[in-house]
């Protein structure tokens, strides 16, 4: 039997320190940014330059050698020692690097992009807040610590799309964000509630020791250990063993913006741009999918499909509903819920080195395409002047930016293209990695499973649909603006960015070229795929889903080809269709550049991405501010009204005492004494001088009768 | 230190003496005497947590569990042939006090720098308060029943006044609602303590009645129970520690654990289990008996609104451990389930109400009901995370309740309105006002790294893990997080968000942000909120043995 004690010894390394540092080193930022003023971009720019050296540092001498475990106590309840621990394994490494990495190029960016914003050293805070709690979730192998810094995440995220605050709207959009991503949370914390019921502790390496020692017996989760030479057994049904996967994907799908918690990611492109950059399309919304892989092999069959399933639906729903938005950063912003949705998919079929792939490459080339599309609106607001008023991030005002904007264009098609999938591109490998999985794994699965397959592979025929459109309409035809704006001049006036917002958009375009990755087109012979391979599941084997691991490498051989030439002919076939519809002056070109909003049914559903924010709003919201609203009634009415009613009556009934007394008890006390006074004056004459005395005997007598009564 | 409860205990009382010996010309003197008072009080406190000793673990229900006990007869009065009457000045520490100890002192002490503007009646208001403070520090350490009625008792009368005179517009009604509330509560414990008294005998002093030696207990025990002792020889006790201990109850009296005396039909025990639980349920407050809070806050000046939500309601909680839990360990099995339900429905009850008030303070008061939900889960969960996380909510309720109250303070100080509607975009006004603001709601809220947030997280661990209440209610009320999120975010949006508006001009001149007496109330706050939030360990060493014992008591009646 496993010691749970054994297990959780604190242990140190010296690299702990460096680890450490990779989490200071930012905070430190946020502490400082603030304080430093003026010159707080330069100061955490160079704090960041400095943690991505540190993290490529890691990465170059630690690649290769064994996964490095650090642990210490953080508190004892009762017999229970709750611990945190640090992991440096490659995946640790390959995210501290791009977090650190597009952090930094976002800091670059920013330069020129805030230069004009007075609270410029309240945003650097914040980038380093954001850093630091990203980089908690990364090295932490603790599922508490995890979800604490998941939490820090989420603040920064508010604090980062709120940072315009005087903008009503950018409030709002952030309090969306929070609390979408607080509903994800509750999952979170159940499924801590289930493991640390199941294996009294949160530390990965125990769940995960104990997961392989854990058993189904009559349908009950058992799991059997010693913690301090006592022996504990735990048993809950199994149904609990599932359902603390499925919790833990909750935090997830808030996280990384899944069906049906999604919603707030295209509000949250209220944020500033270099900002949705970072959060909202490379780190943070990734968070999800990293957690994902770091519980992966605790994940049961049914957890995992109910991700699968998850995956696909989300990443279907968000490529129509980028079909049609008028907003660059909107088609953006449904773009990455939709790559979002490929990597959830992946790891519910069990390719955990596809989905992180695409993590990687994704978290490049769609940093780029927020960073260009900065570029372009920076660009735009530089045109608006008292009398020239425009919405700089709609693609209406846009139109033939090429001529203006050759590099940003240049690098954005680099971007384009690997998002729509197309060889020599680094999403073609990972793409295609994942839809080779998928169709494996469909086979496998056979009947309702092949559903998620005709999902991911209509949306590769959407993608490639709506990054052409939105490449036509920005840099083809002619410049909008001045035609709306009736101002020829402006069109002169356009320029492409300057070299501090270039370099950055250059690096990671030139980060976004299918070799940086692998050489063919096989993913196969990336070295990405042969560096992380898929681990095998831990939990017990009645529950466990077949891993892909087990598959003959013929199997996925005899299905490349397939696959390779579907992928490549659906995104061609979106290609043409994209050209036809929005090329120059065609019919939809036209139409949309008139119109307020698109037209038909499809076009409604898609621009208002499936009804799902209005469905929120106006039912769920609505129903809960009316149940509050209700319940606030309640309270004071029939709680409070019950009180304030007894208490009335209490005072009447008080009322009708005093009543009673003054003329009922009273008078016959009154009535006594007159009485007696009657009698005595009767009296007086015959028994002169004691009658008084024999009166007030009486009263005294009366007087005790009737304490007597009362008590 | 020898006495050194005791002096906890007594020197604000003795400042408040000093206070009213005070000539009025120096009334100046008043709040400094108040402040020396209260931080003396304090060193005192930390002093004897410093010495507090972790590692005694005695039994929940013997006296080898606590500390610094001081125990001296108070008095006594024989009734001949029906035993004896007698009190005893009895206050001690374990693990369920101490932390409740040190939050009270750290509030109190706040609350009286935030009562440094106090004009009116000066002499009247800081004596009343550290009358007040007496009684709470008391109530906390007491561990004679009759001695912990009194100081409960004795809170009340400075309340009413301290709401009742320097109260809001609706004082009157609020001060009075709150006195018969908490009345009806103190009625119903004391029918308890009468019945109680009635049933327990002291061991130790019926020993030396009955001739034998005070080392002889269980003896004495074995003896009392074959009836062999009679019961004139026995001595009656207000021991709350005795109290706890089922070998302690006379054999045939009416609170006996076999005694099959009935009320309404139902064992004599699980009523007196429910009079204790809806009393102290009264100052928790939980849902339904909860509707003195929003009035008495709403009406209560600043300082007081603080020591009300950040002490006071703690003493329900406290009160509830210590007497109904602890002495009726086999009732509290029973109605677990009950306490769990309620708990998880005041969770999502307080903070749907919350989300439905346009006042800050009532906002903030209903936001405390849903947190003290928490409490009362945790406890019905009776498994050690559980109850530590009642305590830690408590303990950290307190500080973060503490610093909401004072930041609605704040704003009342200046414009003396507390509608949320009536602001807008304070943040770009009063920046370091908007910043301690969000630190406080954040810190209600759950965050992780603030203290609310390990306390909440344990009682969740706990219920869940616990037999004694079944695993959904711990899932529903989580949905108390998402809500908690939606009233503290939508509030910060629409008074501190956006372009800065106020309902009144001439308000734009009177909101200026933070002063330094402000900074000194909420910078030690924030401190000890974060500081309770990363290391735990500074409170839950200090209970942890305590309440594995507990633990263990209560386990022993798992169904």
């Amino acid at each position: 039997m496993i010691e749970l004690q054994d297990i959780i010894l604190p242990k140190g390394d010296p690299m702990i320190y460096w680890m450490i540092a990779l989490l200071a080193i930012p905070f430190f930022s946020f502490l400082t940014s603030q304080k430093i003023g003026s010159k707080a971009p330069q100061w955490a720019t160079f704090l960041l330059g400095l943690n991505t050296l540190l993290a490529i540092y890691l990465t170059a001498t630690h690649w290769n050698s064994a996964a490095l475990t650090m642990r210490g106590h953080w508190f004892k309840v009762g017999e229970s020692q709750i611990t945190y621990s640090f992991l440096l394994d490659r995946l640790t490494l390959i995210m501290s690097v791009i977090v650190n990495f597009i952090s930094l190029l976002v800091h670059l960016f920013s330069q020129e992009y805030m230069r004009k914003d007075k609270a410029k050293p309240r945003y650097y805070a914040f980038l380093g807040l954001f850093t630091f709690s990203m980089m908690g979730i990364v090295l932490f192998n603790d599922l508490l610590f995890i979800f604490i810094f998941w939490e820090l995440v989420g603040l920064s995220s508010y604090l980062l799309i709120g940072f315009w605050f005087e903008k009503k709207s950018a409030s709002i959009a952030a309090n969306k964000a929070f609390i979408m991503n607080r509903i994800g949370d509750i999952g979170f914390i159940t499924g801590l509630m289930i493991f640390y019921t199941q294996f009294q502790s949160f530390d990965l390496e125990v769940i995960k020791s104990l997961m392989i020692d854990s058993e189904i017996k009559d349908g009950n989760w058992v799991a059997q250990f010693t913690n301090n030479g006592q022996v504990i057994i735990n048993t809950l049904d199994g149904r609990w063993l599932s359902a603390a996967g499925i919790a833990l994907f909750c935090g997830a799908v808030g996280k990384s913006a899944q069906f049906p918690l999604q919603v707030w990611l295209p509000d949250a492109m209220e944020g500033p741009t270099p900002v949705s950059a970072l959060i909202h399309a490379a780190t943070m919304v990734a968070a999800g999918v990293y957690l994902l892989a770091r519980v992966f092999v605790i994940l049961d069959a049914q957890a995992l499909e109910v991700v699968a399933i998850v995956g696909a639906i989300t990443a279907f729903m968000a490529a129509i509903a980028a079909l049609s938005q008028f907003d660059i950063k909107k088609v953006l912003a449904y773009s990455t819920i939709s790559q979002l949705g490929y990597m959830v998919m992946a790891m519910g079929i069990g390719a955990y080195t596809s989905g992180l792939f695409h993590l990687v490459t994704h978290a490049f080339f769609k940093a780029g395409l927020f960073l260009s599309a900065g570029i372009i609106i920076h660009q735009l607001h530089k045109l608006e002047s008292k009398d020239v008023m425009f919405n700089a991030q709609d693609m209406r005002v846009m139109g033939g930016l090429r001529k203006h904007m050759p590099k940003t264009f240049f690098c954005f098609l680099i971007f384009a293209l690997a998002l729509a999938g197309l060889p020599g591109f680094s999403g073609f490998l990972s793409k295609d990695a994942i839809l080779l999985d998928l169709a494996v794994w469909a086979d496998i699965k056979g009947g309702g499973f092949y559903i998620p397959e005709v999902l991911a592979f209509g949306t590769v025929l959407f993608t490639s649909f709506y990054t052409l459109r939105m490449i036509l309409l920005i840099f083809f035809g002619n410049f909008r603006l001045p035609v709306i704006m009736q101002k020829n001049e402006l069109s002169n006036e356009l320029k492409d960015g300057n070299w501090i917002m270039m370099a950055p958009v250059i690096i990671l375009a030139a980060l976004s070229l299918g070799p940086v990755f692998g050489l063919t087109l096989n993913p196969e012979h990336s070295w990405f795929v042969e560096a992380m391979p898929t681990p095998i599941y831990l939990v017990p084997a009645v529950y466990a889903a077949k891993s892909l691991v087990d598959v003959s490498p013929e199997t996925f051989e005899a299905l490349h080809g397939l696959v390779n030439a579907v992928s490549i002919g659906l995104a061609l076939i979106g290609i043409v269709i994209g050209y036809l519809a929005y090329k120059p002056n065609a019919k939809l070109e036209q139409e949309f550049v008139e119109r307020r909003e698109p037209r038909g049914f499809f076009g409604q559903v898609s621009f208002y991405h499936w009804y799902q924010d209005a469905l929120y709003t106006k039912a769920i919201l609505k129903f809960v501010m009316l149940k509050a609203q209700a319940l606030s009634w309640f309270d004071k009415h029939v709680i409070d009204g019950f009180v304030d009613g007894f208490a009335k009556s209490q005072v009447i009934f008080a009322h009708l005492m005093k009543w009673f007394d003054r003329y009922f008890v009273d008078g016959l006390v009154h009535l006594t004494v007159f009485t007696g006074g009657r009698i005595g004056q009767l009296t007086r004459s015959i028994q002169s001088g004691n009658v008084q005395a024999y009166i007030l005997t009486s009263f005294v007598f009366l007087i005790l009768l009737m304490l007597y009564l009362v008590f | 230190m020898v006495h050194l409860l005791s002096y906890i205990v007594f020197i604000p009382l003795i400042a408040a003496v000093l206070v009213l010996l005070t000539p009025r010309a120096y009334k100046h003197l008043y709040r400094v005497l108040t402040i020396l008072g209260l931080g003396l009080t304090l060193i005192l406190i930390i002093f004897a947590i410093s010495g507090f000793d972790t590692a005694v673990q005695g039994a929940i229900n013997s006296e080898s569990n606590l500390q610094l006990v001081e125990k001296t007869e108070w008095f006594s009065i024989s009734l001949g042939s029906m035993g004896k009457f007698s009190v005893d000045y009895f206050v001690g520490t374990d693990g369920l006090n101490i932390g409740m100890l040190l939050l009270a002192g750290i509030v109190l002490l706040i609350g009286a720098i935030a009562s440094w503007n106090i004009k009116d009646k000066q002499k009247a208001y800081f004596g009343l308060y550290l009358l007040l403070s007496s009684s709470i520090l008391g109530c906390f350490v007491a561990l004679d029943f009759f001695l912990f009625y009194l100081f409960f008792e004795f809170m009340l009368l400075p309340m009413y006044f301290l709401i009742g005179i320097w109260g809001g517009p609706r004082k009157e009604y609020a001060a009075l609602k709150f006195f018969l509330y908490t009345l009806v509560g103190s009625i119903l414990i004391l029918i308890v303590m009468i019945g109680l008294y009635n049933s327990v005998y002291d061991p130790v002093k019926t020993a030396i009645e009955a001739g034998y030696e005070a080392n002889q207990v269980e003896q004495v025990q074995q003896l009392v129970q074959d009836g062999t002792i009679k019961s004139n020889q026995i001595v009656k006790s207000f021991n709350m520690i005795h109290m706890a201990d089922a070998d302690n109850y006379i054999p045939g009296s009416f609170l006996h654990k076999s005694s099959l005396a009935q009320i309404f039909g139902q064992p004599a025990r699980w009523i007196a289990f429910l009079a204790l639980l809806i009393g102290f349920a009264i100052k928790l407050p939980a849902v339904p008996f909860h509707t003195w809070l929003p009035d008495a806050h709403v009406e209560a000046p600043t300082p007081i609104s603080v020591v009300l939500a950040g002490i006071l309601l703690k003493v329900g909680g406290y009160g509830l451990i210590r007497t109904a839990f602890v002495m009726f360990p086999d009732s509290a099995y029973h109605y677990s389930w009950l306490i769990g339900f309620f708990g998880m429905f005041a969770i999502i009850y307080g903070a749907l109400n919350a989300l439905a008030q346009k006042d800050l303070k009532k906002l903030i008061a209903y936001s405390s009901v849903s947190h003290m939900g928490f409490v009362l889960m945790g406890l019905a969960a009776m498994t050690v995370e559980g109850i530590s996380g009642a305590i830690y909510q408590m303990y950290s309720h307190g500080l973060i309740s503490a610093m909401l109250f004072l930041i609605a303070g704040v704003i009342y100080d200046r414009t003396h309105d507390r509608m949320i509607e009536n602001y807008g975009g304070l943040a770009s006004k009063m920046p370091k006002y908007t910043v301690f603001v969000a630190i406080a709601f954040f810190a209600s809220l759950g965050l992780p790294g603030f203290s609310g947030f390990i306390a909440e997280l344990m009682v969740l661990i706990g219920s869940f893990k616990s037999s004694a209440v079944p695993a959904w209610m711990p899932i529903v009320a989580t949905t108390g997080l998402v809500l908690a999120a939606g009233y503290y975010l939508w509030t910060m949006q629409r008074m501190f968000f956006g372009k800065f508006w106020v309902k009144d001009k001439n308000w734009v001149e009177s909101l200026t942000d933070l002063n330094p007496r402000e900074y000194l109330m909420l910078v030690p706050l924030v401190i000890l909120i974060f500081a309770f939030g990363l290391y735990p360990s500074l409170l839950l060493d200090l209970i942890n043995n305590s309440v594995e014992s507990l633990a263990d008591h209560l386990f022993q009646f798992r169904k």
